[in-house]
């Protein structure tokens, strides 16, 4: 076996148009896997300078506003998500969905839609990954460079020789495919390898995604190989295979995503600002008391707090803030679930668009797909809770609120998730 | 050079662009693919436009309603208008229907506030199913990255195939020549790239109707056109230039990968990577540094309004601030908003330049890719650009200075400081600090456009250039080549 292996390495290695295609690809994943690293790098920086800047604005936060109220009203915390080892390889939609974002204590549905994301023109575009050249280019590199085995032969007049002095059609293709699919199979995988390596990935993950890969691959070279029979014509092959391609990157996905945004009703997210907005504000023109009462229906333990001896009291300017969140939950959640619905009918499609599937899983690996944005989003969620069970007591003013009290204030780290 | 201009005959040429026809109606690929590139372009095109009615009706509406709501307010304190706030909505331009461009990246909704400058939210493509990986489904993606590879499967042996047979010997024996032979199947897939573009003329009514200029619908025809006479060009060389049909495809299909697919996105990565910009947040951290020299313009007792108040006293010539004839509150929130604006507006300038220089970086490789040419192009034209968009940020933010200057001025004049002071007394007390709702009328109608269209053309001159050396380079390439097979 090895013998015949080693003999179409020679020959691969004999023909121009293969190596150049091959030395291509090693080139491109290098430049996807480069390019990937710096951009992570590059967020694990920012997100260290934020965290830095971060505590220099809390000291000078902390020395001037020594009230709960104002310290709550004027404080921002920041919230982020660190990327994950692999997502080096699949960067995903952290360009559309921010990672990184500040909150305060005010109602959260007139915050967290804020976003703080990439250059609109390259995230429309997109960038180049090494999941977008495995999802999307790699199968035409398979087509480019198996497509003609056969064929080529046939034009060539050898093919009836070759067929009647070989001993078996695994010897006469089999090693001639195998060899060309190792070589550019690895020539991709490589450069990720060293990828992975600079990024501490674990080893399960490195080998699930290389077998996730050679899995993928080795479909469209049996695809190819299929068709490659069929034909005697080269460019007919290739141009069949090509059209395919068009199918499931293009006219599948796209078809699909008309029809589940024609089908699936998201509710509008202005609408989940204006209601909020009116509530919040409406609060300033109806009795303290109407808030109030309505707050302690969800915290109970400050019935006996209602009573107001001034015109402003932050107890009630944060009853309300979270009054108006209340008024939208309901809003803000079908929105969610909206998104999340869509992503899940997404994965059908993807069922009948290997690209489609492949770079799902990709970036679900990575965590950095709508379902990581979700879940970023509802850490922040969390975290705002917790800030609000936190300030509440000392708003109300059942503990003295001093110095010693803000070591208990919570943190984002604790909440963090992927 | 001249023999051959000279034997340029049309009847020729037409004869063999009719028998190219001829040979594509008889091969199924070729019908299948023009029925394809058809559907496609036409589908996109009804789709797109319908959309775009529904989007503009929707933003439109909303737009009205938010501003009825805003001055429909009652009595309130001036400065709970401030906060309450306004909201503004982004109507894609008419050619927007045929290239949304960033429009689906952008939010498309924007909050208006005082003191803070916020981003615009709810960008369309975050509600997406995730299975757009190539593009959208647009007019500009289909006649961008699909078309030309239809053309490539339809011509890629105009003159390959000739050859294979062995009938292209024939041909010129024949004294038909190199120049005819190759024109005419220029004009035969000149004509396939026409009916291709055919529904975006159509459509192009529409646009028109929709209060688009000529000028720069014209220029954003001429540019698909021109872009798909490039493919063509470059079609007819390969096919001239290749032993083989196989030899062709390859080579056509390869050079389509990295023109269309690859280049576009290399362009992004690498500028990326060399055009590294600060996020907002980032900013944001220096933004609230400088904002904290300058005190805080809730409390105009904050140490840094002393010096203005003194300055103030002196100007009236009164001891107490109480004597002024206008609300020192309602001044500093006019003095502060003006501190901060200007601010806020140096960091978000810097932040749009960082931008349009990543941006530019990338568009520099439409001298690499004829795709990203035309992508500029088309994007600039249709003002559905990030230009556009900044533009769009420029004006709100215009916007919400304006109103909440006018409400911080009714603030001053209109409301009397002791009073003000008061405001938290009792709730009696609230009740005498307002204004009435008469003073909510500080907005006007806002109705986002484009930049002017001579504007938007002068901008679309460097894609244009771009494409045009492409156009030449493949038009020499092929003029040399055929000259040497003649």
């Amino acid at each position: 076996m090895m013998r015949h292996l080693v003999r179409e390495w020679r020959f691969l290695l004999g023909q121009n148009n293969v190596v150049i295609l091959l030395c291509l690809c090693c080139a491109l994943s290098s430049f996807a896997i480069y390019s990937g690293h710096q951009e992570i790098v590059a967020q694990h920086f920012t997100i260290e300078r934020l965290q830095l800047a971060q505590q220099q604005d809390q000291q000078d936060i902390l020395a001037k506003h020594k009230t709960p109220g104002s310290l709550a009203y004027y404080q921002f915390h920041l919230t982020y998500q660190t990327p994950s080892h692999l997502s080096f390889a699949a960067l995903g939609d952290r360009d559309l969905y921010p990672w990184k974002h500040r909150i305060r204590m005010l109602a959260l549905e007139g915050q967290i839609y804020e976003s703080d994301v990439a250059n609109p023109e390259l995230a429309y575009i997109g960038k180049f990954d090494f999941s977008f050249l495995i999802s999307v280019l790699a199968p035409l590199f398979v087509i480019l460079m198996l497509h003609d085995i056969i064929a080529n032969e046939r034009n060539k007049g050898r093919y009836e020789l070759l067929v009647v002095t070989a001993s078996g059609s695994i010897v006469l293709w089999g090693y001639k495919t195998l060899v060309r699919f190792l070589a550019l199979s690895l020539s991709m995988l490589a450069p990720f390898y060293i990828g992975s390596a600079l990024n501490d990935v674990p080893l399960y993950d490195v080998l699930h995604v290389s077998i996730l890969v050679l899995a993928y691959l080795a479909f469209w070279a049996a695809l190819t190989l299929w068709f490659g029979r069929q034909s005697i014509f080269a460019p007919r092959i290739a141009a069949t295979l090509i059209g395919f391609w068009v199918a499931v990157t293009c006219v599948i996905p796209i078809t699909g995503n008309l029809l589940i945004e024609k089908n699936i009703e998201v509710p509008k997210g202005s609408e989940i600002l204006l209601l909020q907005r009116e509530i919040v504000n409406q609060a300033w023109d109806i009795p303290a008391e109407t808030s109030l009462t309505e707050f302690v229906k969800t915290h109970p333990e400050y019935r006996v707090y209602t009573e107001m001896s001034e015109g402003f009291h932050w107890k009630w300017y944060y009853a309300f803030q979270q009054l108006g969140d209340q008024a939208v939950a309901h809003l803000a959640f079908d929105y969610r679930n909206a998104i999340l619905t869509k992503f899940d009918l997404g994965g059908y499609i993807a069922m009948f668009a290997p690209p489609v599937l492949m770079r799902r899983q990709l970036s679900r690996m990575a965590q950095t797909d709508v379902i990581s944005a979700l879940r970023y989003e509802q850490s922040i969620r969390d975290f705002h809770q917790a800030l609000r069970l936190y300030y509440y007591p000392y708003l109300f003013e059942l503990h003295l609120f001093d110095e010693s009290t803000l070591a208990d204030m919570p943190q984002y780290s604790d909440f963090a998730r992927l | 050079m001249k023999q051959n201009l000279q034997s340029i005959q049309p009847v020729i040429m037409w004869k063999i662009a009719r028998d190219e026809w001829r040979y594509w109606f008889r091969s199924k690929l070729a019908v299948v693919a023009l029925l394809i590139g058809l559907t496609c372009t036409m589908l996109t095109v009804v789709v797109s436009v319908g959309d775009a009615f529904e989007l503009e009706h929707q933003r439109g509406h909303a737009q009205q309603q938010s501003e009825q709501t805003f001055v429909n307010q009652p009595d309130r304190h001036p400065h709970r208008m401030v906060h309450y706030g306004h909201y503004v909505f982004k109507t894609p331009p008419p050619l927007g229907m045929v290239d949304p461009g960033v429009d689906s990246h952008t939010g498309n909704t924007i909050f208006l506030e005082g003191h803070r400058q916020n981003s615009a939210t709810f960008a369309d493509q975050k509600q997406s199913s995730g299975t757009t990986i190539l593009g959208a489904l647009t007019p500009a993606f289909v006649l961008q990255v699909l078309a030309p590879l239809l053309l490539v499967i339809m011509g890629y042996g105009v003159v390959s195939r000739e050859r294979e047979t062995q009938t292209l010997s024939i041909l010129a024996a024949q004294g038909l020549g190199y120049g005819n032979l190759i024109l005419g199947k220029i004009s035969a897939l000149l004509l396939v790239a026409m009916l291709m573009l055919l529904p975006l003329a159509i459509s192009g009514i529409v646009v028109l109707s929709q209060g688009e200029s000529l000028l720069t619908l014209s220029l954003f025809l001429v540019g698909y056109l021109l872009y798909l006479s490039i493919w063509i060009l470059i079609i007819v060389s390969i096919s001239l230039w290749a032993k083989s049909n196989s030899v062709s495809f390859s080579t056509l299909a390869f050079t389509w990968l990295v023109l269309c697919i690859l280049m576009p996105r290399v362009a992004t990565t690498v500028a990326g990577v060399m055009v590294p910009a600060a996020g907002k947040l980032e900013k944001d951290f220096a933004v609230v540094a400088e904002l904290r020299q300058l005190g805080d313009g809730h409390n105009a007792k904050d140490k840094a309004f002393v010096q203005l108040e003194a300055e103030l006293l002196k100007k009236h010539k009164v001891n107490r601030v109480e004597d002024l004839p206008l609300n020192f509150r309602g001044f500093v929130a006019l003095k502060s908003e003006a501190e901060i604006t200007s601010i806020l507006n140096r960091y978000a300038e810097d932040r749009m330049h960082e931008e349009l220089r990543q941006s530019f970086f990338a568009r520099q490789f439409g001298w690499l890719s004829p795709q990203v040419a035309l992508r500029t192009l088309s994007m600039l034209t249709a003002g559905t650009g990030l230009e556009t968009h900044h533009r769009f940020l420029r004006e709100t933010e215009n916007l919400r200075f304006n109103f909440v200057q006018r409400l911080n001025q009714a603030h001053t004049n209109k409301l009397n400081y002791i009073d003000d002071m008061n405001r938290n007394k009792s709730e009696a007390a609230g009740q005498i600090a307002r204004i009435s709702a008469k003073n909510w009328n500080v907005i006007e109608g806002f109705k986002f456009r484009s930049s002017p269209s001579k504007e938007r053309a002068l901008q679309a001159m460097t894609p244009l250039a771009q494409l045009l050396l492409w156009f030449g380079m493949f038009g020499l390439f092929l003029r040399n080549l055929q000259r040497h097979y003649s």
